[in-house]
């Protein structure tokens, strides 16, 4: 394969990005849903980053979209009134990163060193001692939580923040979303790929191989982890103006990622957007048509997609295509 | 003063470790034998709570007596679950099943929501307290904390001197040489998702005895989280283990309460929780597979 | 029938139609046949139940405003409310999309927020950015008002007054106690409660000699209240919604913990406490907004020369039983949904538009009262007019026992012990 046909999987799913972008900005009225879709597309692709390629599940990835949350809220909450304008958005992205990578490393120093169900669960306890830490210790107001709407305002003016919170922020979402798909890609064809390979098959053995394993697996870890503080900080915290620990510490939104993935392909890279638009196309339009009974229809609904396609949507349609020059297109 | 309370701490934290302990053996057992980490486990919990409401308002039996049906009405929920799904996904990737047991968690909370609505509800089941001096304890809960025990000695004896139990515990340990040996490996998966689920259930009526108010369809996902680290701590794939564990979190979350009230400016409420957390990594820094041997 | 007179039945049908088409001032200026309220709620999750009780109020009400008061007045014409809502799971991602589909699909003119501080804050950016008035009926958070949006009225009072008064009653009935101890659930709610109660409390002279939260998810408050028994209060205050309260009551009654006077928030004046604590529950006093009991009526509010608006008290229970279909009773969680709208109809009246910026301008200026008590925003739109009661469990039965002249009974002080 050569350089550039080692990148060709990108188009589809760059054209994916670009059709649900276009829909969200001419359909009237759809922008909000979209930048949903967004959001969860973000998930599912930052998730898979590091799940997809290693096999692991960090349940406690929720951690890092929190931590990015707070690394958004303190400068625009602490730096409002210094007419800095953009350069605090600026700012709380490269901290809200720099703090989900600070965290990560913390993280992985110990979790990394453990195998399967007892990564999961370590992950867990991470979140949820970060959190009752925060809480308990009233750390950035603990439980309190920031609302910075008026700083927001301060900083950038009435009409500026509104357009930034209603639109700019998705067009973040956006780009976090593109940009994991991206890394993904460069991952997967790169010699990290390989490597994390040789590591999903046997891990045992490729550390026999002499590959090492424990620098590879912090690599996607920390990436991972990074991408999910960029979404903390556009789609939770640019967005909805406020953090409260115990919103952006929830559980539910690890479970949500294992969903999407699953749904579209573990591993694959047009897995999590099928994956989201899928499961956020489902949960609005029974949300709408059936208010109060959504869950009730949905759970199962989860339940037969994977018993029916237990490789997920692209994984089945990867496995159609094998050996046909389409083949190319799809990792 | 200081080391009364403490006292008093540890004492109300053994109490509810063991009920801890009892409500994780389930996910443990499910875990060791089939490999499915159960996410739906705190649901499961939810529905023991409800069956002893029930039962108790309804009909007047008395919680303790309907440990034995929450037992069995898991058992027959486990039977449900296992045939049409679980089953299916044993092949599959491994997240597939636990995405699974998560959306059977959400459809239990549906259910019971709109069988009861989302009240908050509980009831009253008093039978006197003693007075220990430096802590108050009901008789409701040594009761509780004496079924859990219970409970897990019949699982051990179950396990190390029944042939039943022999045959489920060669399945943990070496499912090809048990499929060799003769053993029916799918009916023994079938067997212990089932008890597995039936003990979550049963230890779910047991927690009304604790604690008899809350009871409501959503109140299972702290547990879920809860047990998952109980079951760490105890090795994983250990039912009794799970027990220990259950009393070493009990333990270390009640009685760190004094220590953090020491210090001005904590919440030490949420500090607890921090430090029982906090002592599972460092539990798994040092021995990566969990505190008790797996065997 | 023929065909000729079929045909001249529908040509006077045409002819009457384009005729009041013509005549109406509603549609000369551009009104709609029907004022749409768009609501996105908590069905299922975390908040279910506050928003079950929400929608099935609005359900209630809407159809109030339509049969009892004929529709809305409006450019001289009674035009019919209509609601529409849908389920955002207690998920905040949730609200911006639902509420934009109310705003662009639906096209309602106006929005009611989901249950709760975080997901009215979570809605209120996209409110304000179409500009749409925003009622705000279950987020106490004082600090949604200090954000500077424009469009957000609130109708539960701020979380600050709660304790308020429960603590002048003490004071005055029971002059003696004087060891204060403060223990509430650690969210943003209960702790501006419980800043609001220490501020007060001072004031009044007390010994605050306990002061603690504990975390939202907890299941055993043994280790604190043993911490609180030992402080050795007088009075104990605190809570912080509907689980914790009622664990709080029973493990005070497990350890034995009897005080001269015990008031929480939120759990205890809902029915399901008396009847998962049973004669634990006596004695147990809790603010509230309302409680269906409340000797708010029309005589009462006129002689004082008050505006009043909406059903009576038993009307409204009524009308939200038939909405509910199952016997439920309303509970202030309904009340206040409920009284959202009202202000909302009163609005749209004063102002004689559905122009938002008009209709919150009227709002701005409103003040009535209805069965739920009194209703005035200040200039940021929060909830000023809206004094609180306080409740108290007597012989099974929940009584209001504060302010004086809306009490149903006489409060009972000190508390009895625990049996």
């Amino acid at each position: 394969m050569g350089t550039g046909s080692r990148y060709l999987p990108a188009i589809p799913v760059l054209l994916a990005y670009l059709i649900l972008f276009g829909v969200g900005l001419l359909v009237p009225g759809k922008w909000q849903l979209v930048s949903q879709i967004a959001f969860f597309c973000a998930l599912g692709q930052a998730f898979n980053l590091f799940m997809g390629m290693t096999g692991y599940v960090n349940f406690g990835y929720v951690a890092f979209l929190g931590v990015g949350t707070y690394g958004m809220a303190l400068p625009i909450s602490g730096l409002a009134d210094k007419g800095l304008g953009l350069g605090v958005i600026a700012l709380g992205l490269i901290l809200a990163a720099a703090m989900s990578i600070l965290l990560s490393l913390v993280v992985g120093a110990v979790a990394l060193r453990l195998r399967g169900a007892y990564f999961a669960i370590a992950t867990i306890g991470v979140n949820e001692g970060f959190r009752y830490l925060i809480e308990g210790a009233r750390i950035w107001q603990g439980s309190e939580g920031i609302i910075f709407s008026s700083h927001l305002r301060t900083l950038l003016g009435r009409e500026a923040a509104m357009s930034l919170s209603t639109f700019w922020a998705d067009v973040m979402v956006f780009g976090v979303a593109v940009l994991a798909a991206m890394l993904t890609l460069f991952y997967v064809r790169g010699k990290i790929g390989y490597a994390l390979a040789a590591v999903r098959m046997d891990e045992d053995a490729a550390k026999v191989m002499g590959i090492n394993v424990t620098k590879y697996k912090i690599i996607a870890f920390v990436t991972s982890a990074a991408l999910a503080g960029l979404l903390g900080a556009t789609a939770w915290a640019v967005k909805l103006t406020y953090v409260y620990p115990n919103d952006v510490f929830a559980i539910h939104y690890t479970v949500e990622a294992i969903i999407i993935v699953l749904l579209g392909g573990a591993g694959t890279l047009l897995g999590p957007i099928v994956g989201a638009l899928v499961y956020g196309l489902c949960k609005y339009y029974l949300a709408v048509h059936l208010p109060g009974f959504q869950l009730i229809i949905f759970a199962p609904l989860i339940i037969a997609i994977i018993v029916l396609f237990p490789d997920g949507a692209v994984g089945m349609i990867r496995k159609r295509l094998a050996g046909t020059p389409l083949e190319r297109f799809v990792v | 003063m200081i080391l009364q309370q403490l006292a008093g701490n540890l004492v109300q934290g053994a109490v509810l470790g063991s009920v801890y302990g009892m409500a994780t053996m389930g996910l443990s057992l499910i875990f060791g034998v089939l490999r499915v980490v159960n996410v739906g486990h705190g649901a499961f919990i939810m529905v023991g709570a409800f069956t002893s409401l029930v039962l108790f308002q309804g009909a007047h039996v008395a919680p303790v007596l309907a440990v034995p049906i929450g037992l069995l009405i898991g058992m027959g929920l486990g039977m449900v679950f296992y045939y049409t799904a679980i089953r299916k996904l044993l092949q599959g990737p491994e997240l597939s099943s636990l995405l699974a047991t998560f959306a059977f968690g959400v459809i239990l909370e549906e259910v019971v929501k709109f069988l009861f609505t989302s009240d908050y509800r509980g009831f009253s089941w008093d039978l006197g307290k003693v007075d220990m001096g430096f802590t108050v304890l009901p008789y409701t809960k040594l009761v509780a904390c004496g079924g859990s025990v219970l409970v897990a000695l019949l699982l051990y004896l179950w396990f190390k001197k029944t042939r039943a139990g022999m045959a489920m515990r060669s399945v943990v340990e070496d499912n090809v040489g048990a499929r060799v040996c003769g053993v029916d490996v799918n009916w023994q998966y079938a067997l212990s998702f089932s008890l597995g689920i039936g003990l979550t259930v049963a230890s779910g009526v047991l927690l009304t005895m604790f604690i008899s108010v809350g009871i409501n369809p959503y109140m299972g996902g702290e547990y879920t989280l809860k047990a998952f680290v109980i079951a760490v701590l105890g090795g994983l794939a250990s039912p009794y283990g799970a027990f220990f564990g259950g009393l070493l979190f009990g333990l270390m979350e009640n009685g760190s309460y004094t220590l953090f009230a020491q210090f001005p400016g904590l919440e030490p409420s949420a500090m607890t929780r921090f430090f029982a957390f906090f002592m599972l990594l460092l539990i798994l820094l040092v021995r990566p597979t969990g505190l008790l041997k797996v065997k | 029938m023929s065909g000729s007179r079929g045909a001249r039945l529908v040509c006077t049908g045409v002819a009457l139609a384009v005729g009041l088409g013509m005549s109406s001032p509603v549609q000369a200026q551009g009104l709609p046949g029907k004022i749409v309220v768009g609501h996105t709620e908590a069905l299922s999750g975390e908040h279910a139940k506050a928003g079950e009780q929400a929608v099935a109020a609005l359900k209630a009400m809407v159809k109030w405003v339509n049969t009892a008061n004929g529709g809305v007045s409006v450019g001289g014409k009674k035009v019919p409310l209509d609601y529409k809502y849908y389920d955002c799971e207690s998920r905040k991602e949730s609200v911006t999309s639902l509420l934009e589909r109310l705003i662009t699909s639906d096209k309602v003119h106006f929005l009611v927020a989901p249950y709760s501080s975080g997901l009215t804050l979570a809605g209120a950016p996209v409110a304000e950015k179409y500009g749409m008035v925003y009622l705000d009926h279950g987020g106490a958070s004082d600090k949604i008002f200090t954000q500077g949006f424009r469009y957000v009225v609130q109708t539960i009072g701020p979380g600050s007054r709660y304790h308020v008064g429960t603590l002048d009653m003490l004071k005055k009935l029971d002059p003696g106690a004087r060891r204060l101890a403060l223990a509430y659930k650690d969210d943003e709610f209960a702790r501006s409660v419980m800043d609001g109660a220490e501020e007060h409390a001072k004031k009044l002279g007390y010994e605050i000699v306990f002061k603690r939260t504990y975390p939202k998810t907890v299941s055993d408050l043994t280790p604190l209240l043993s911490d609180l028994k030992a402080a050795r209060p007088d009075i104990v205050i605190g809570g912080g919604h509907l689980a914790d309260g009622q664990l709080f009551t029973q493990q005070m009654a497990d350890l034995g913990i009897n005080v001269r006077g015990l008031s929480l928030v939120a759990a205890v004046t809902l029915p399901a406490f008396e009847t998962a604590l049973k004669g634990r529950a006596e004695g147990v006093m809790g603010p509230s907004h309302w409680e269906y009991g409340v000797t708010f009526s029309k005589e009462k509010s006129q002689k004082a020369g008050q505006t009043w608006t909406g059903p009576s008290q038993d009307e409204f229970v009524k009308l939200f039983k038939e909405a509910v279909g199952k016997d439920l009773t309303p509970e202030y969680h309904a009340a206040e949904a409920a009284a959202s709208l009202l202000a909302l109809v009163m609005g749209i009246e004063k102002a004689n538009s559905l122009d938002p910026d008009k209709v919150r301008a009227a709002l701005g200026a409103l003040a009535f009262t209805s069965f739920y008590g009194g209703w005035r925003i200040d200039a940021t739109g929060k909830q000023v007019g809206h004094d609180m009661v306080d409740a108290q469990w007597q012989g099974g039965k929940l009584k209001i026992v504060w302010p004086e002249d809306a009490a149903t009974a006489k409060p009972v002080v000190p508390k009895p012990p625990f049996r």
